[in-house]
């Protein structure tokens, strides 16, 4: 093999994970190919869109005022909706966004912000091939030493497969199992357009402010959710579903999205909306628990959600943090010049990647419950419903009116005990 | 037999493009850059000629700063070098400007045998650039090229009209202006892409050129542009049996005038 066609790093994926890794290897000297199928980097990714600030900066400090982001996130909202009824409860912390500081959120567009984090490691001297698909890993005697793609093979020290939540490559070295339907969801996304002020008025933010809403009870039962994002000039809505159960509901996941926004408390936020996008993407649901175990052969790493690095809890789902921030530790290992399988975890542990991820893994079970999608929200509406429904009438009492509708959703004391106590432990 | 110089447009792609459904407004600012379909192929056909030949094959653009990742694409395709009119007029001029700054500039690079450009642009589809610059350096022009040969200093080309194929002999130096089908357009694969990233371009400035007074002015203005949006009839034939659907669209197409 000639010089040319050796690097000291082949990274496969120019996602948040693939990309942070090329920029803080590059940045150190090293000599860094970065391979990625899209014509352009984010050009065909997909994700709800928000994104915590924290983890650019730990590629570069103060990277992130140049970035590629659209609003900052100043409400956090929840909405739980049963048939046409919805409750939403809205946070706002101004702590998040102090000024002058780092805002703690920011909504984006992953076309865009790929693409400019991408440029970014390129003017750390990282090579960015885009429009080429890795077809395969090259082994010889037990190590990984490089990769094919068409006709061609390119040699390295070290491959980094950051090929995202179905990762061919990890598979195919055996680090990682076969997907399961029940540990993963499938996401579907648009992308409509509207005017900033529009997008102001309606969710009544101040210029450069977003909102960010999940939504519980809008999947028809099956365990999944909804998520909206406000960016500059578009909303990003979507829905994500746990395929196994969505195959069996016997309704296709579209028409549940297009239900969606049609909804009574969704329709109005998208009205004269136009959809210039629409995508679907898989995404890990497992958390903590569905991290392999082993993440490194000879001459190969893992990093990204390839990983298992996502959290879905519910009330947000991190994924791209979480894979800047692990290709931030596998750089860190190279550069360390140590025994890398060790050294990678060691940094994972440092940069506290998987004690976060630990801190949260009881959410897995919370969000077991299955009464989350669709029961506890109709008692939720059904309680408010007896509350602010006044017509003249005599009122059962509030008590009695609850006992009513937790009958009506056929809930008992017995299960709503225990799911309270599983939901307390996994919290 | 000395190089073969292939002429790209970097072109907004027409899949980005939005147009305004009340005033047909095109909105050109999300737009992403591409190298004009056709001039892919014309760059394959030039890679394919000078590889036959023994020669070098040699990318020219005449773009403004954004045809800038356009010439890592165009070198990744094959030719061993780029040379790039780097000026913004390029957005908006005509060919009688664009033919000018070519020309000016292959008379700069010297030594050339073939000059393939595409047959048009992908989106003015002028068929312009080609003959112009042929007639402005004095040599033969075949356009509407579906295959071709070179032998010795003489071209063999097959042109594609409406309903015959007619075929022509030139003496080299010569443009020939191709059609798609002349050859595919292959995708480079990963070390094309990396070697592209690597070749030497060389930047002209419309001042480094030899030009005359009023070749930098356009023969030909735009007064509007517009997009052109169709409106759907919005039939739908649901009634009845498969067999009266069936009558009711060959009756309703009848009506349209489409059968
Ligand atoms: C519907 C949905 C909503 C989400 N919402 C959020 C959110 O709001 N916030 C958040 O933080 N996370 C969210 N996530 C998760 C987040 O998108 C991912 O976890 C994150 O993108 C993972 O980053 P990555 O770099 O590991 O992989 P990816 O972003 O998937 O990047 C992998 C890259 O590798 C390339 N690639 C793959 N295979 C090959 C190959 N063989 N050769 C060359 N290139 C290859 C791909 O084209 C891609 O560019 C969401 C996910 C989904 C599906």
């Amino acid at each position: 093999m000639s010089g040319e066609d050796k690097f000291d790093v082949i990274i496969i994926g120019a996602g948040p994970a693939g990309t942070a890794c090329a920029y803080t290897l590059a940045k150190e000297g090293k000599n860094v190919l970065v391979i990625e199928r899209g014509t352009a980097a984010g050009s065909k990714n997909v994700t709800g869109g928000r994104f915590y600030t924290y983890a650019l900066d730990l590629v570069e400090p103060g990277l992130w005022e140049d970035a590629a982001l659209e609003r900052k996130v100043t409400h956090e909202q929840i909405m739980m909706m049963a048939g046409e009824q919805s409750i939403t409860i809205d946070y706002s912390n101004p702590a998040f966004n102090k000024s002058g500081e780092m805002p703690q959120s920011f909504t984006i567009l992953r076309a865009v912000f790929d693409e400019w984090f991408a440029s970014k490691a390129e003017e750390q001297g990282a090579v960015i091939a885009c429009g080429i698909k890795v077809d395969g890993l090259i082994e010889e005697a037990g190590r990984i030493t490089g990769v094919k793609a068409g006709g061609d093979e390119m040699f390295a020290d070290l491959v980094i497969a950051a090929d995202g939540v179905n990762s061919m490559i990890a598979r195919q070295a055996g680090l990682v199992p076969e997907l399961s339907d029940k540990t993963i969801g499938v996401g579907v996304k648009e992308i409509i357009e509207l005017p900033a002020k529009t997008i102001e008025e309606r969710f009544h933010l101040k210029s450069g402010e977003g909102a960010s809403l999940l939504m519980l009870g809008c999947t028809e039962g099956i365990h999944g959710g909804g998520f909206l994002y406000t960016n500059n000039e578009s909303i990003s809505l979507g829905c994500v579903f746990t395929p196994s159960e969505a195959a069996s509901h016997g309704r296709q996941v579209h028409d549940i999205f297009q239900d969606l926004k049609m909804h009574p408390s969704i329709y109005p936020l998208i009205e004269g909306g136009k959809t210039v996008e629409y995508g679907a993407h898989l995404v890990r649901e497992e958390g903590y628990r569905g991290i392999p175990k082993k993440l490194y052969r000879d001459g190969l790493m893992v990093i990204g959600e390839a990983a298992g690095f996502v959290l879905n809890i519910g009330y947000t789902i991190r994924g791209i943090d979480l894979a800047i921030v692990s290709g931030v530790a596998a750089a860190r290992a190279v550069i360390s010049g140590k025994n890398p399988g060790p050294a990678y975890f060691e940094e994972l542990n440092n940069i506290k990647l998987l004690p976060s991820m630990k801190a949260v893994d009881g959410y897995f079970d919370l969000l077991e419950i299955h009464r989350l999608y669709e029961t506890y929200p109709k008692v939720a509406s059904g309680v408010f419903n007896k509350m602010y429904s006044i017509s003249g009438e005599t009122p059962v009492s509030i008590k009695k009116g609850i006992w009513g509708v937790l009958k009506d959703n056929k809930v008992s004391l017995w299960q709503l005990v225990k799911d309270g106590i599983r939901g307390y432990r996994s919290i | 037999m000395s190089n073969v110089i292939v002429c790209f447009k970097w072109v907004k792609a027409e899949d980005d493009l939005r147009i305004d459904p009340a005033t047909l407004a095109v909105d050109l600012s999300k737009a992403k850059g591409k190298i004009s379909d056709y001039d892919r192929n014309a760059i394959e056909a030039a890679r394919i000629a000078s590889e036959s030949a023994g020669s070098e094959t040699i990318a020219l653009t005449f773009g403004s700063n954004d045809a800038k990742t356009a010439l890592k694409d165009a070198l990744s395709r094959g030719p061993k070098q780029a040379f790039w009119v780097n000026d913004v007029s390029a957005e908006n001029a005509d060919g009688f400007v664009t033919a000018n700054m070519l020309a000016a500039a292959i008379r700069k690079i010297g030594s050339y045998s073939l000059i393939v450009c595409g047959e048009g642009a992908a989106d003015t589809y002028a068929h312009q650039v080609g003959p112009r610059i042929g007639a402005l350096l004095d040599i033969p022009v075949i356009s509407f090229v579906k295959e071709m040969r070179i032998e010795g200093s003489r071209l063999y080309a097959v042109r594609k009209l409406e309903d015959s194929l007619e075929q022509v002999e030139a003496d080299l130096p010569a443009v020939v202006t191709v059609l798609p089908e002349i050859n595919p357009a292959p995708i480079p694969g990963l070390k094309a892409v990396l070697e592209g990233g690597k070749k030497p371009v060389t930047e002209f400035k419309i001042q480094d050129l030899d030009l005359e007074d009023g070749d930098t002015s356009r023969k030909t203005d735009v007064v509007s542009f517009k997009g052109c949006s169709m409106s759907r009839k919005k039939i739908l034939i649901n009634e009845g049996d498969a067999k009266e659907k069936v009558t009711a669209l060959v009756a309703a197409l009848k009506k349209e005038g489409v059968l």
